[in-house]
């Protein structure tokens, strides 16, 4: 039964005074980064500079959870931010000039807060937003100089569970990046991690190219350009737009893929399967063309914090509701991704402008199972539930695949998936009621 | 030309001879006076025969019961001599609060506090940035956790936890190098100046190290900056009174309750400056801790210029329009701070310079009084009479007043100066830092004297004179063990913030 929107908007609202007590203070590296450190923003990490990652941890409560007192938290913070000093700087922009990060040390920005419900209640609500009173909406700006990059709110549950909230600006890395970031604060916390296998780039400035030889012709760069309205770094909202996210269990997208012998992953099967839906809602925006886009695990960079993605787009003859659904899985299966080396041309070497959206410009599908979102552990506890989301989406909106907790059943092990699709309002709902009567989710 | 410079250098050099020739003659006069006479008497003792000893001594006429009650007499006198004399006060070991990680404040951390308080204006502001700019601080400094919190958060209980913090940790660090037991220990003097709760800091150690109940214990609050010696004065007092004894004595400053939350220029000082810290110090007067002790308490002179208005009203506790309270201080505080010196070194003066310098104040004195004109103060040089001085890192401009006043160089300062830019302003607590950073550079021999100089509200000037009994051999475990590779470190006239 899908739940009415004024249902749901009451829904979020309750939830947002229920969560209370806000405290603000900061976190900064134990040991001075030195002076005039500086690093560099490569051309990627501005094209990336609208969106923001959100996501919220939840722990259950037990014995572990509530020996954990906010000092208790906070300590080893200050080793972590040591190796992570960059986090911890402030963006710099002169007029006319390539913003930069300052590492002066400033800090996160850390908020206690408590909840007035338990952490079953919360978590019983299937409302896709429930995680926003959990996670500051934070963006950079208007005051750059003084936005923090990342922020972590905890908050306790009334039960004594705790949900620990993490926004990430994406400019300082992929989500790669920050989740081995607050990973590695978890390692932290319960002792002292070996260090050897972290490095981190030295952004320096690229040195001028040589004209570059004639490659063969670079396919579009999928971003759109967008004027910032103001001085925050945020993407201007042309139409209001909703999250909803639903988990599918990977024998569930067997099932959809019957008795084929070459079986398909579940990220293209999944995309495949949504952009169907979205194309059967037979309005007038038809997407014919979708952006694809993965983060980069390969070796070569084993770089901490770097935005390495690979995305392009796909363009289809005719509308996605007319092709198999196999068929579009193996086509997106298939498709080349792009290293994205085109967008040195798009971006101005010495302003950094002008500003871009990635996420969002096309109809954009982000595969995420990569990331070891529930490696966080607090002292060997790992969570219960992790949300994750992406703030500064662009109006087409985007679809996360996500890996979802692995559950163990009578009929032995689950994997499944957690999508989360953020797009306009009024396709939500269409979505979701497609989903339901063709393919039986949600 | 070549032929001019040579004749002078070589004069100079003379001259430098010749001056310290004349000056070690004259600091050593009485030794010079007697040994002419010495040996001329024993010159003739030897001349004579025995026999003529034996007979000269008999004409004068002593019998058994005049010769022992000469010696009884004899024996009475020393006796009483040696007993009026002051116990000597030795230092047998110190120990500073070493602040942890997590209580670091870069000046980025500080300034975007500072922004982000609803109760700061532009103004305020901008004025802490050119205070936090010019203020000798490095980017090491510390603020209890508390002071993390926007806006601060200072309740008593957060206050509580960050004195029971930097105490017990200096406690513990110098139980763990003295080998003191907690019961042995007799007199227990603290002093914190803006934090006075009830039970007293100093209950608050007594109830945590389980101290004996027949314990002489005091809390001095409210004496400023300079209470650290005030309370080591009052140490050796008591130590006179109590032979055989351990006294301990804590100096601190607790910032979480004092945080200014106005837009007044005059009281935001204390915000910039002042950061956590802590000492403890343990003196005896046992003639055993003579073997181990650092130090001997030579002198304490305190001089207190509250009688006059403007020295009292200096540094002054009070609201402000809006009602928040803070410490206002003066504009004329480095003014009124060199008056106090003068007044002080006054007294210290005669007490430790060598002869020479005295002679010539004496002369440069006298020669003023009588009307003769081009006659300037002659101002000691007490760099004769102190191997190492600890300033009161009170600020930056209170170093260079003192260096310019006292005539030292760069190198007497040195300590303190590297002291404000690690440690910050930590108020009474400050010397004891210093002191850890000229041992931890192994500077500090045996013979060595070392002259503190603290400042506070009152206004106060007060001075303690020690002198090291063993050389203190590197590295030495302290504040200081993980940072003074790095020191010292050049500071320049204005950090730019932003």
């Amino acid at each position: 039964m899908v739940p009415s929107l004024s249902d749901e908007a009451m829904g979020v609202e309750l939830e947002k005074s229920a969560v209370y007590g806000h405290k603000f203070s900061t976190v900064v590296p134990a040991e001075a980064t030195g002076d005039a450190v500086t690093r560099e923003l490569t051309n990627m990490d501005l094209i990336m500079k609208l969106h923001y990652l959100r996501a919220v941890y939840y722990f259950k409560q037990s014995e572990v959870v509530d020996g954990l007192a906010i000092t208790d938290l906070k300590e080893p913070m200050f080793p972590w931010l040591n190796v992570y000093y960059p986090v911890t700087g402030r963006i710099r922009t002169e007029a006319g000039s390539r913003p930069l990060i300052k590492c002066n040390d400033c800090g996160l920005r850390i908020i206690e807060a408590k909840c007035s419900r338990t952490l079953e209640e919360w978590l019983s609500v299937e409302d896709s937003s429930r995680w926003r009173p959990l996670v500051p909406e934070k963006v950079l700006g208007p005051e750059l100089h003084f936005s923090p990059l990342v922020y972590i709110q905890f908050t306790r549950f009334k039960c004594g569970g705790m949900a620990i909230g993490y926004s990430w600006a994406h400019l300082l890395g992929d989500a790669v990046s920050a989740t081995n970031c607050i990973n590695l604060w978890g390692k932290f916390l319960k002792g002292n991690p070996s260090l050897e296998t972290l490095r981190l780039s030295n952004h320096q400035k690229k040195a001028e190219s040589p004209a570059k030889h004639v490659k063969a012709p670079q396919k579009p760069v999928p971003v759109k350009q967008v004027k910032l309205a103001g001085e925050c770094w945020q993407a201007p909202d042309t139409c209001k737009m909703a999250t909803c996210s639903f988990k599918i269990a990977e024998t569930d997208l067997k099932k959809m893929q019957g008795e084929k012998q070459n079986h398909v992953p579940p990220f293209a099967m999944i995309s495949a399967l949504i952009w169907k839906c979205l194309a059967k809602n037979g309005n007038d925006r038809e997407s014919k063309s979708a952006t694809i886009c993965r983060n980069s695990t390969s070796l070569k960079s084993s770089d901490m914090l770097t935005n390495n993605l690979k995305a392009s787009t796909i363009t289809l003859d005719s509308s996605a509701a007319n092709i198999d659904l196999l068929e579009l899985a193996t086509l997106i299966l298939k498709h080349e991704l792009d290293e994205l080396e085109s967008i040195d041309e798009l971006i101005d070497r010495n302003s950094g402008k002008p500003d871009f959206v990635l996420y969002g410009a096309n109809l954009t599908f982000i595969d995420m199972e990569g990331i070891d979102l529930y490696g966080l552990e607090l002292k060997g506890q790992t969570p219960v539930q992790v949300d994750y989301n992406i703030d500064g989406i662009g109006d087409e909106g985007a679809v996360l695949v996500l890996q979802g907790r692995g559950r163990t059943d009578l009929t032995g092990s689950i994997q499944e998936r957690t999508v989360m699709v953020t797009l306009p309002e009024d396709q939500i709902n269409q979505l979701r009621g497609v989903l339901s009567s063709e393919f039986g989710i949600a | 030309m070549p032929a001019e410079p040579l004749p002078q250098f070589l004069s100079s050099v003379k001259l430098k001879y010749v001056k310290l020739g004349y000056q070690y003659v004259m600091n050593n006069m009485l030794t010079f006076l007697l040994i002419p006479v010495m040996v001329a008497i024993v010159l003739e003792a030897l001349k004579l025969d025995p026999d003529e000893l034996v007979a000269l001594w008999r004409s004068l006429g002593f019998n058994a019961l005049h010769t022992l009650c000469t010696v009884f007499l004899i024996i009475i006198i020393a006796t009483a001599y040696f007993m009026s004399r002051p116990r000597p006060v030795y230092l047998v070991d110190y120990a500073c609060f070493k602040p942890a990680r997590n209580c670091r404040v870069p000046f980025a951390t500080f300034l975007e506090h500072a922004r982000l308080m609803p109760f700061f204006d532009e103004k305020s502001v901008r004025f802490q940035v050119r205070i936090l700019e010019r203020s000798g601080l490095g980017e090491e400094t510390c603020l209890p956790p508390a002071n993390h919190y926007i806006p601060p958060n200072s309740s008593m209980e957060a206050a509580r936890a960050e004195a029971e913090l930097v105490i017990f940790s200096a406690i513990d660090e110098l139980i763990a190098k003295t080998g003191i037991k907690p019961k042995d220990v007799d007199i227990l003097v603290v002093n914190c100046s803006l934090f006075s709760p009830t039970p007293s800091l100093s209950a608050m150690i007594v109830n945590k190290y389980k101290l004996r109940s027949n314990i002489l214990s005091f809390n001095l609050s409210g004496m400023g900056c300079s209470a650290g010696l005030i309370s080591v004065d009052l140490a050796r007092d008591l130590l006179q009174a109590h032979p055989n004894s351990y006294a301990l004595v804590v100096s601190t400053e607790i910032i979480t309750p004092n945080y200014y939350a106005g837009n007044e220029r005059a009281m935001l000082l204390p915000n910039c400056l002042f950061r956590m810290g802590a000492a403890a110090v343990l003196l005896s007067n046992r003639r055993r801790e003579r073997g181990r002790a650092k130090y001997r308490l030579l002198h304490v002179v305190r001089t207190h210029k509250g009688a006059d208005d403007r020295a009292y009203r200096c540094v002054y506790e009070e609201e402000d329009g809006d009602g928040n309270s803070g410490i206002s201080l003066s504009k004329d505080l480095m003014a009124i701070a060199g008056e106090a010196l003068r007044t002080n070194i006054t007294t210290v003066g005669p007490l430790v310079l060598p002869a020479t310098e005295q002679l010539r104040f004496l002369v440069s004195l006298v020669a003023r009084r009588l009307g003769a004109r081009g006659w300037k103060p002659y101002i000691p040089d007490f760099k004769k009479a102190f191997e190492h001085f600890c300033i009161h890192a009170g600020g930056r401009a209170v170093i260079d007043e003192l260096q310019r006043s006292l005539g030292l160089s760069a190198a007497n300062v040195e300590a303190s100066r590297m002291a404000l830019h690690r440690f910050g302003n930590t108020s009474s607590s400050s010397l004891w830092y210093e002191l850890g950073y000229i041992e931890a550079k192994g500077r500090m021999r045996r013979g060595d004297r070392v002259w503190m100089i603290g400042f506070g509200s009152g206004f106060k000037c007060n001075s303690a004179v020690w002198r090291c009994l063993r050389t203190v051999n590197t590295p030495v475990d302290g504040p200081w063990s993980e940072c003074i590779h790095r020191y010292p470190v050049h500071i320049p006239e204005v950090v730019k913030l932003l």
